[in-house]
Parts: structure tokens; C-alpha cells; sequence
């Protein structure tokens, strides 16, 4: 019974052993438009812009190039859709908790002459 | 009951069930890893943001050349080590052992040409006067603690990587490890160049003159 139950769990392992990605090509495409968009954030530096656009502009940007890193090198499009919602809501709502002591960084800089 | 049904009769029954997010536990474990570590990476950034808002007189040290310039080549450099990785994934996932080996060859020398990039442009802004808690444009002193800690914490991220790629290379080509071994590294070191991907723009180039 224990064998059977094994060799179970052996199928099931063979079902986890890799997570088939895409292929090369798209890669590259993910690669070049990485690259693209760090050449977009350094040009919008020197636009410029007022600090809060630009940080803002910035920002979008990065969260851009993390989704594109998450979902293509790292695989998480090609994965069981439970783990991205296992773990990806969980990790943005502690990033928006974070967000509770700006008021204060506001408050000591208002207090500067 | 025979010796061979004790176990499951134990409760054991449960570690034979296949796992709800259909990975083996180390690469959950990976994941969970990677979660924790973003969490760190996001408070430090939020940290550095908190300081930056409520000093009155932050300092922007950084010109095009060399800093921005050389952030620009860490990315790239950074970037394209990633893809080494998804090389280095692919042909070990397809059995072609002694390519994987080389791709990871090729990851861990980016690796190093990143850390190498960091580390002399850390020995250059240390030679102007910077340090953890000494500012040489006057000024706030906080920017050097949060420069040097973020881009310290991330630098030593790097070398694990470039450490641990060259064990699980050696342990795959010997045939000790297989190509699972190989891609639940390369989440960490994607997870690495992601985090770098925020540290570029918010620490680099909201702080350009």
C-alpha cells in the first residue's frame, strides 16, 4: 500500500518536475522591451518634469518591468493561477499598509523653517 | 497491518498528496523566499522615501557621467544576465547538461561584472567624502545611510547569486543536482534583477543633479 502510495506521489512529482515556459524568441521580445524602458525612464529624467511626475512616471515604469519579469522570466503566467494569488495580493497589500506614514514625512517636512 | 502501511496508517498520507499550486515544496519554498525578501527590499525603499519626503535640505549628488551612465551598464548588464539564466533554465530543462552549465558560466561572470561595477563606483563616491553618515555636499546626512544600505543589501544579494549559481553549476554538471535545481535559482537571481529594477529609478535617478 505504501509502494502504491509512493509511486502516486511519484506521478505527481513527475506532473511538478518543470514549468514549460515559452520560448526563446519571447524572451528576447521581454529582454528588449526591459531594456527599452529603463532607456524610457532615463530619458524622462532629464525631461524636466516636476518630481512627483517624474516619480510617478518612474514608478509605473518599474511596476511595468516587475509584471513583465514575474510573468515571463519568472514563469508565474506559466504556473497553477493560485499561486500568483497566493502570494501577489498578499505582497501588494503589505506594500499599501506601508503606505501609512507619509502624513508623518509630510508633517516633519511642513516643521522645517 | 504490515510495515510497509504504517506510515500512511501514521498520518503520513498527507505528504503524499500533490501540492495545491502544482510545484514540488522547494520551489514554493522559493516563492515564499522571494515574497519575504520583496517585503524587505519595500520597506527599505519606503524607509528611504519616508526620509526623503521629511528632509528639507536632501542632496541630489549624481550627473550623467559617470553615475547615471554606469547605472544605465549595471541594468543592461543585469538584464541580459537574466536572460543567460532563462538559457541556462531551457537547456537544462532539455537535457543538454553542458550548455546549461555554460549559460550558467556566462550568468555568474555578469554577475561579477555587475558587483564589479558597483563596488567601483561605491570606492569612487567613498574617495569624494560619502560614508554611511558623512555628506561632503552638505546638507542631509541621511542620503549616504540609505544609498549605501539599499544598494549594500542589494550588492549582497548579487554575490549570494553569483555564489550560488557557481554550486548548483558544479553540483548539475557532476550530475549531483538536476534542472529543477537550476530554475529554482534562476527565480532568485530574476527576483535579484527585479529588485533592481525599482532600486535604479528611485535611488538613482530621482537623485540626479
Amino acid at each position: 500500500m505504501f509502494a502504491e502510495a509512493l509511486a502516486v506521489k511519484g506521478s505527481h512529482m513527475a506532473t511538478m518536475e518543470s514549468t514549460p515556459g515559452p520560448r526563446t524568441k519571447v524572451y528576447v521580445a521581454v529582454w528588449i522591451s526591459l531594456l527599452l524602458i529603463v532607456a524610457a525612464e532615463v530619458a524622462l529624467t532629464y525631461a524636466r518634469l516636476p518630481a512627483g511626475t517624474l516619480l510617478a512616471a518612474l514608478l509605473v515604469l518599474a511596476i511595468l518591468e516587475a509584471a513583465l519579469g514575474l510573468m515571463y522570466f519568472m514563469h508565474l503566467k506559466y504556473e497553477r493561477r493560485i499561486l500568483f494569488w497566493a502570494l501577489i495580493p498578499a505582497l501588494i497589500f503589505v506594500f499599501f499598509l506601508m503606505n501609512h506614514f507619509w502624513s508623518d514625512a509630510l508633517r516633519l517636512h511642513s516643521m522645517h523653517p | 497491518m504490515s510495515e510497509l502501511e504504517m506510515p500512511m496508517a501514521l498520518g503520513h498520507g498527507a505528504a503524499l498528496e500533490e501540492s495545491p499550486f502544482g510545484i514540488e515544496s522547494k520551489k514554493l519554498v522559493m516563492w515564499l523566499f522571494i515574497v519575504a525578501d520583496a517585503a524587505t527590499f519595500g520597506a527599505l525603499l519606503f524607509c528611504y522615501g519616508y526620509l526623503r519626503v521629511a528632509s528639507a535640505n536632501w542632496v541630489k549628488p549624481f550627473a550623467f557621467f559617470p553615475t547615471i551612465l554606469n547605472g544605465v551598464i549595471m541594468t543592461a548588464v543585469l538584464l541580459t544576465s537574466s536572460l543567460t539564466m532563462l538559457m541556462a533554465v531551457g537547456t537544462a530543462q532539455s537535457g543538454r547538461r553542458a550548455a546549461s552549465v555554460r549559460w550558467l558560466g556566462a550568468t555568474a561572470l555578469l554577475g561579477i561584472v555587475f558587483a564589479s561595477l558597483h563596488l567601483r563606483e561605491w570606492f569612487s563616491l567613498i574617495a569624494e567624502g560619502w560614508s554611511p553618515s558623512t555628506n561632503p555636499m552638505g546638507g542631509s546626512v541621511l542620503f549616504g545611510g540609505t544609498f549605501f544600505g539599499i544598494t549594500g543589501l542589494h550588492l549582497l544579494h548579487v554575490i549570494c547569486g553569483v555564489v550560488a549559481i557557481a554550486v548548483i553549476a558544479i553540483g548539475f554538471r557532476r550530475g549531483r543536482l538536476d534542472a529543477r535545481h537550476v530554475e529554482i535559482t534562476g527565480l532568485y537571481w530574476h527576483f535579484v534583477d527585479l529588485v533592481w529594477m525599482f532600486v535604479f529609478p528611485l535611488v538613482y535617478l530621482m537623485n540626479v543633479r
